[in-house]
């Protein structure tokens, strides 16, 4: 018995699937998802793994692309020195605001009709891992087109910045950015991914992105998620990392009124080595929700998953860690550190660490934390006179410390703290250092 | 003599509790004092009211430090105003960097002044210069504020920090508690080199030990809440032959 909500989706792609080209080349995906929406529903508020995240928005939103608002430049932000930038609006490629379709090392395609279906990243035969990523199916049935990025071998990493810019309102149709990525064996990417918004009218984004590290590979991953503080912003991210490749991620997500993001990463390949770090703030009403599935699906594969959420005035963060290490991963390492922060006495902190181990040749290590900023760490930067205002910020930060340590780019860390911390770094100093 | 600080029958509680029952003292400029008492005497609920720890309630008496009521003040504006006061228990705060911390302590007590920020090169030569004095590695500047460190480094993290500081008024906690001898005399060398006619120090202690190297003016024994006796470094002499017993029956 599928749901009203449901219904009305099914319904709705109907109508959308009619003003399709009948040379779409999307058809099957689209059919498929839509097939497998009409099973499986939306998740709801009763579901476990959705329990946080601000589901309401669903109700009432069309889910049609918004048509894209011409190909006007909207104000961009700076872009990142040495990177090659695309930028998107709505789903539509920005051609006088992007990089030529092809950089060193990389290929860069956009299709406005999307290109065959590759599902080989996601592992939704598991049915866990597809009842997590169902927001995909609403991408892959709507989703206008498709940015695919395929890495090949280079003696330098490629350097990628991609701006998904969403401008229209929620009420004139959704906003799909998609990526399909593949770093090919031993080939290596950098790549900036951020979701922001062209104007200030809030908007309905639905991420879907796909990454594939073949053998040997190396993936540098930034997302930042920007948008204005009436969006919503839903995102599923399904990576698949072959033999020694290397995943570092970085979430950092401080926009939108509510946001869920669900990453899930499977190391199939034996000693594939993920580090994912997320930081997330949440200030006013905002709802950060983050869900982390790791799965170890070979031996000796490594992961090292911190989060470190800040909540101030009224917001709720929350993340939910899973780890499963299956019957196939002996010798591999695991550890695991959820640490969430009271910053307002309304404020709500959800840390849920959840481990599934199948194997005894293991070595797994897990903490999860929730409290408030330290009163003798306080009082210690008052006593050498820092003002309340100060001291709380520079704590804030170095409870970040762990999830941005490791970012490489000091412009970005500049940002960051700018962004979660009102920026009280002294780059003159360290640097002298 | 000016008066830098004076306490008139300071009364405290700590959670309802009396701690400190009514402390007479007068620090001139130039002078240092020793606080000295067994434990539980009030020892240091007396620096953490003086640096205006939150939790400490004071339900009697004044302190009047440089002709202002200190009392009054927040804990950073007394830092500013150039009370320092050196932990007992010096907090570990990892993500927090040293010289960071340091220069931001420095710079809030300039913008007080209504002088610039420091500027970034020279500072790190004044630190670096202090480091030396307090025998620590370069390393520790780019470490976070007590991050890993033994007892002894965060007492000689105190000192520093006082050193770059150059406060009006330290007041010491159990400064000299949990160090060896070498690491006793590093900490005394840079108590000493702050001496001067218009600063003072106050040196809260267990053990005559610190004494012997950073001499006093004056030694104040603290018992049950009250300032018991006092005298000259003689005074600590006496109590570490013959133990706070003696002085039992004055504090009743």
């Amino acid at each position: 018995m599928s749901s009203p909500l449901t219904q009305r989706i099914v319904e709705e792609y109907a109508g959308f699937a009619r003003t399709l080209a009948a040379a779409d080349a999307a058809e099957p995906r689209r059919r498929d998802a839509i097939g497998a929406l009409e099973t499986a529903g939306l998740p709801t508020s009763r579901d476990e793994n959705w329990k946080y995240a601000n589901l309401r928005p669903l109700e009432r939103q069309r889910f049609t692309p918004a048509a894209n608002a011409a190909a006007q430049v909207p104000e961009l932000p700076t872009g990142f020195d040495g990177f090659a930038r695309y930028v998107l609006v709505d789903g539509a490629l920005v051609a006088g605001a992007s990089a030529a379709p092809t950089t060193v090392g990389a290929t860069v395609a956009f299709s406005a009709h999307a290109v065959p279906p590759r599902t080989a990243a996601t592992d939704r035969e598991n049915p866990e891992v597809a009842r997590d990523q169902r927001l995909a199916l609403l991408s892959d049935a709507f989703a206008p087109s498709d940015l695919t990025i395929r890495v090949v071998r280079a003696p330098q990493p490629a350097r990628l910045e991609v701006l998904f810019v969403a401008s229209a309102a929620a009420s004139e149709g959704a906003s799909y950015p998609r990526l399909q990525l593949e770093v090919e064996s031993g080939a290596s990417l950098i790549l900036i991914e951020r979701h922001l918004s062209a104007s200030t009218a809030g908007s309905f984004v639905d991420g879907a992105v796909s990454i594939e590290l073949g053998p040997g590979a190396s993936l540098e991953h930034y997302r930042l998620q920007e948008l204005n503080g009436r969006s919503i912003f839903f995102d599923t991210l399904a990576a698949q990392l072959g033999q020694d490749a290397r995943y570092r991620l970085h979430g950092i997500g401080s926009g939108a009124q509510s946001a869920r993001s669900t990453l899930g990463v499977r190391l199939a390949g034996e000693r594939a080595q993920l580090a994912l770090a997320i930081a997330t703030l949440g200030e006013r009403q905002q709802v950060q929700d983050t869900y982390a599935r790791v799965e170890h699906a070979a031996p000796n594969t490594r992961t090292a998953q911190t989060f470190r959420g800040i909540a101030a005035d009224r917001s709720r963060v929350a993340c939910n860690g899973k780890i499963v290490v299956g019957r196939g991963a002996a010798g591999s390492d695991s550890r695991q550190s959820l640490r969430g922060l009271l910053a307002g006495p309304e404020a709500e902190i959800d840390v849920r660490p959840q481990l599934e181990i199948y194997t005894d040749d293991v070595r797994c290590t897990h903490g999860a934390t929730a409290g408030k900023l330290d009163d003798n760490m306080l009082f210690y930067l008052l006593s050498r006179g820092l003002s309340p205002e100060s001291a709380q910020r520079l704590l804030k930060w170095a409870f970040l410390e762990d999830a941005i340590a490791q970012i490489t780019l000091p412009q970005l860390r500049r940002q960051i703290e700018t962004r979660f911390a009102a920026g009280l770094h002294d780059e003159t100093l360290l640097e002298l250092l | 003599m000016t008066a830098l600080l004076t306490l008139d029958n300071l009364h405290a509680t700590v959670e309802g509790k009396e701690i400190l029952r009514g402390v007479t003292l007068t620090v001139n400029a130039g002078e240092v004092h020793a606080i000295m008492g067994p434990n539980g005497s009030g020892k240091s609920t007396l620096a953490y009211v003086l640096a205006g720890r939150p939790g400490y309630t004071v339900t009697a008496g004044s302190v009047r430090y440089q002709g202002r009521d200190l009392l009054a003040l927040p804990p950073e504006e007394r830092a500013r105003a150039g009370v320092f006061l050196g932990f007992q228990y010096p907090v570990e705060i990892p993500g927090v960097n040293n010289v960071y911390l340091l220069k931001a302590a420095v710079n809030a007590a300039r913008k007080e002044r209504g002088l610039p920020e420091v500027d970034a090169f020279e500072f790190l030569g004044l630190v670096r210069e202090k480091m030396k004095l307090m025998h620590m590695e370069d390393s520790f500047l780019s470490r976070g504020v007590n991050e890993g460190f033994s007892g002894g480094e965060r007492k000689r993290n105190e000192i520093l920090q006082m050193l770059v500081l150059e406060p009006r008024l330290a007041i010491l906690d159990e400064t000299d508690s949990g160090l060896d001898i070498d690491a006793l005399k590093v900490v005394a060398g840079g108590i000493n080199s702050l001496r001067s006619p218009e600063r003072a120090s106050v040196l809260v202690t267990h053990y005559q030990r610190l004494l012997e190297y950073v001499v006093p003016d004056f030694v104040h024994v603290l018992l049950h809440g009250r300032i018991a006796r006092s005298g000259d470094k003689t005074l600590a002499r006496e109590l570490e032959q013959r133990g706070y017993d003696f002085l039992a029956g004055e504090a009743a």
